[in-house]
């Protein structure tokens, strides 16, 4: 594969063209570069900048054709019915829902030895003990979010949004939203239990026992509960329209709201929360696996392109040094005082068959009531 | 209409050598597009064939074709299959609706839903159809027609964004009233039963609005004027003529509108709100949730259909009884 380097002429010139303030490195040598053809790749919105797309199309000739998705369910789901012969090369999964895609044989194995700018990415998410699943690197982590406490601050005080409570509270009833299958498992965090239910899985019943609770919680809260949704784009329709002043959301889309300049802060509560990883992984059967490839390694090329990744995103970027090219209020909008990150911890894989065959029917009961 | 080639032929020979020299002048004179044309043309019978064959074609594979395929989804135990997993077949997906009854408020929530929205729908749409075909001139209808159609040049999704806009906390209808100053809070429209009909009634007005346009207008205005002439007042007129003669607008187009409610997705999740969740939602969470639930969202999607199918029959049959009735 051709050998990526860095042109800060090259960059700047594209750049002003596209009249983006994206930063980003000239990928390949033009001369080797003009390999053509296609890489087909299903992810979130903004998670591939315009501008680097635009630069890796001149620059390689192969056309990126994005295909947007907002949730992991329905990308296993396609990705299931496509196969063997998908027609996609690169999806984005989530870390915690690797195995479900491993095991589905949906998922190739990631060759990092293919990747020269694999040691961009920091080894807190490279390296982590969800990254490698049967000896193997399954994905390159480019993203990472987690589900934070969100709160308009011209009504909400950041000392009430310190506690997942006030979003149950009256004082807010009517004012408040959340993705209930995500509240489930910060709903057991709430009360005590591993939301992960790793520590159950010795234990079906007392998983069972623990899940019915955190579906009666939320059951029992129902009434006070202005909506339940799916998207980011969702929260933030609903939070700029001040339908509602408090919700659970991911950081990226609050972050999103705080880079415009909405007056939104957001915390990780004292009961604590969970992360996850995103990452760009290669189809089994992938029909343009050489293009993937020199996808992964130019987007992976430079921490300009993560921080233009998280300034579109607002979710964290895992690049080395990547916060350098954030502005203060970016930097703001994507970091927490490291108190409040000490109550994170990542989900986790291990227990999902056990976890979602009990919330999943949990997550329709608590609809229909 | 047949085609005689030999009159056509003739026709040409004996004055227009210019059209020969056109493709369709050349096409016309050539040998085997007379026989194709005599093939196909040779009687009524061929000819209906021939014109029915692409409508036929495009139910069977657009229509019944997608249904078939949920059926057959619906009774099997795995699908997309899995590497190394056996399909077989079950019902097992039907029994998962009747075993458990978590499914059953959203289902007949849905169903109650859809058949309020239908009449909301047909008590207003009834004065506007009403005033379309007896007060609108005839040259100035279709001009009418065509304001009404204007939001339908635009998709679901774009007129429920703008719902969104017209009842948010921020929107028009909260920003008049306070500006008027009836209220100092906004009112919460939005995510509840109220903005979600809202949503659902402007979109299938016109589903409504042109069975009963097409029906009224048939009526001639010499009935209503005899029964005025014989006494009866605007609502006794409206009552026992306009009414019963246009039963089958009514009836074409409430079944038009509940079909179409029942099925509803996108409005629903957009507009409604905690306690509104449709039996769409159900389903779509069956193929959205990763794992092997597709054949439940089948089987309950064909549930849904089999309800709808089953209360727009016996909706139908009370309507033709209602007029059987009101003619004997």
């Amino acid at each position: 594969m051709a050998k990526l380097i860095y042109n800060r002429r090259r960059f700047l010139g594209t750049a002003a063209a596209t009249g983006a303030a994206l930063a980003s490195p000239a990928y390949l040598r033009r001369a080797a570069a003009q390999s053509g053809g296609e890489v087909n790749i299903w992810t979130y919105n903004n998670f591939v900048p315009e501008a680097f797309k635009e630069q890796f199309e001149a620059e390689t000739g192969i056309k990126i054709n994005i295909r947007l998705v907002d949730d992991q369910g329905k990308q296993f789901n396609l990705l299931a019915a496509e196969q063997p012969n998908p027609t996609v090369d690169i999806m984005t999964v989530a870390g915690h829902r690797f195995l479900q895609f491993i095991d589905s044989e949906l998922l190739a194995p990631l060759d990092t030895d293919r990747l020269s700018n694999w040691g961009n990415i920091n080894p807190t998410f490279s390296e982590s003990d969800w990254a490698t699943i049967n000896g193997h690197k399954w994905g390159a982590p480019i993203l990472s979010g987690m589900e934070v406490l969100s709160y308009n601050t011209d009504y909400v005080t950041q000392e009430e949004a310190m506690t997942w409570q006030t979003l149950f509270s009256e004082e807010y009833a009517n004012q408040t939203a959340y993705i209930i299958q995500d509240m489930m498992s910060i709903v057991m965090l709430m009360k005590g239990y591993d939301g992960n239910m790793v520590a159950y899985m010795d234990d079906p019943d007392k998983a069972a026992a623990i899940v019915e609770e955190a579906k009666n919680f939320l059951i029992e809260h129902k009434p006070l509960v202005r909506k339940y949704y799916d998207s980011g784009a969702e929260f933030q329709q609903m939070m700029i329209n001040q339908d509602i002043v408090l919700g659970h959301s991911w950081n990226g889309p609050a972050a999103a709201l705080i880079n415009d300049g909405f007056p939104l802060g957001m915390t990780i509560p004292n009961e604590g929360s969970y992360g996850f990883v995103y990452t760009y992984n290669i189809a089994n059967n992938a029909p343009n696996p050489d293009n993937a490839y020199t996808f992964l390694d130019a987007i992976l090329a430079s921490p300009e392109i993560g921080a233009a990744m998280t300034k579109a995103s607002g979710f964290i970027s895992t690049y080395k040094g990547a916060d350098q090219y954030l502005t203060e209020l970016e930097k703001k909008s994507t970091s927490f005082p490291e108190e409040q990150l000490a109550n994170l911890q990542f989900f986790r894989a291990e227990a999902n068959e056990l976890k979602y065959s009990l919330v999943d029917p949990a997550v329709e009961a608590i609809k229909a009531a | 209409m047949t085609y005689d080639a030999s009159t056509r032929r003739d026709g040409q020979s004996a004055g227009s050598t210019a059209a020969d020299r056109t493709f369709w002048g050349r096409l016309s004179a050539w040998g085997p597009y007379h026989a194709l044309m005599r093939l196909t043309t040779a009687s009524p019978r061929r000819q209906f064939l021939i014109l029915a064959a692409f409508p036929i074609l495009w139910v069977l594979t657009q229509h019944l074709g997608p249904m078939l395929q949920m059926l057959r989804v619906s009774l099997t135990d795995a699908y997309p299959v899995a590497p190394g997993v056996e399909q077989s077949f079950t019902l097992d997906n039907y029994a998962r609706f009747f075993g458990d009854s978590i499914f059953w408020m959203p289902f007949f929530r849905t169903l109650t839903f859809a058949g309020v929205f239908t009449f909301c729908t047909l008590i207003i749409t009834y004065p506007v159809a009403y005033f379309l075909a007896r007060h609108v001139s005839r040259k100035n209808q279709m001009l009418f027609l065509l304001l009404l159609l204007i939001p339908f040049w635009v998709g679901e999704i774009v007129r429920t964004y703008a719902i969104m806009i017209l009842l948010g906390n921020t929107g028009a209808v909260n920003l008049a009233l306070k500006t008027l100053g009836l209220i100092d809070r906004p009112i919460p429209f939005m995510y509840t039963s109220f903005s979600m009909g809202v949503g659902i009634v402007y979109l299938t007005a016109l589903y409504m609005l042109l069975p009963l346009y097409s029906a009224l207008e048939k009526l001639p205005q010499s009935m209503n004027e005899a029964a005025a002439d014989l006494g009866a007042g605007a609502w006794t007129r409206f009552r026992r003529v306009s009414l019963p003669l246009t039963i089958e607008g009514i009836s074409s187009g409430c079944t038009l509108v509940f079909l179409i409610s029942t099925g509803f997705y996108a409005t629903p999740v957009l507009l409604g709100g905690p306690s509104t969740t449709v039996f769409a939602e159900t389903i779509a969470g069956f193929f959205h949730v990763a794992g092997d639930e597709w054949p439940t969202g089948a089987a309950f999607a064909t549930i849904m259909f089999l309800a709808a199918l089953i209360i727009t029959t016996v909706f139908q049959r009370l309507m033709k009884m209602l007029r059987k009735g009101e003619s004997a």
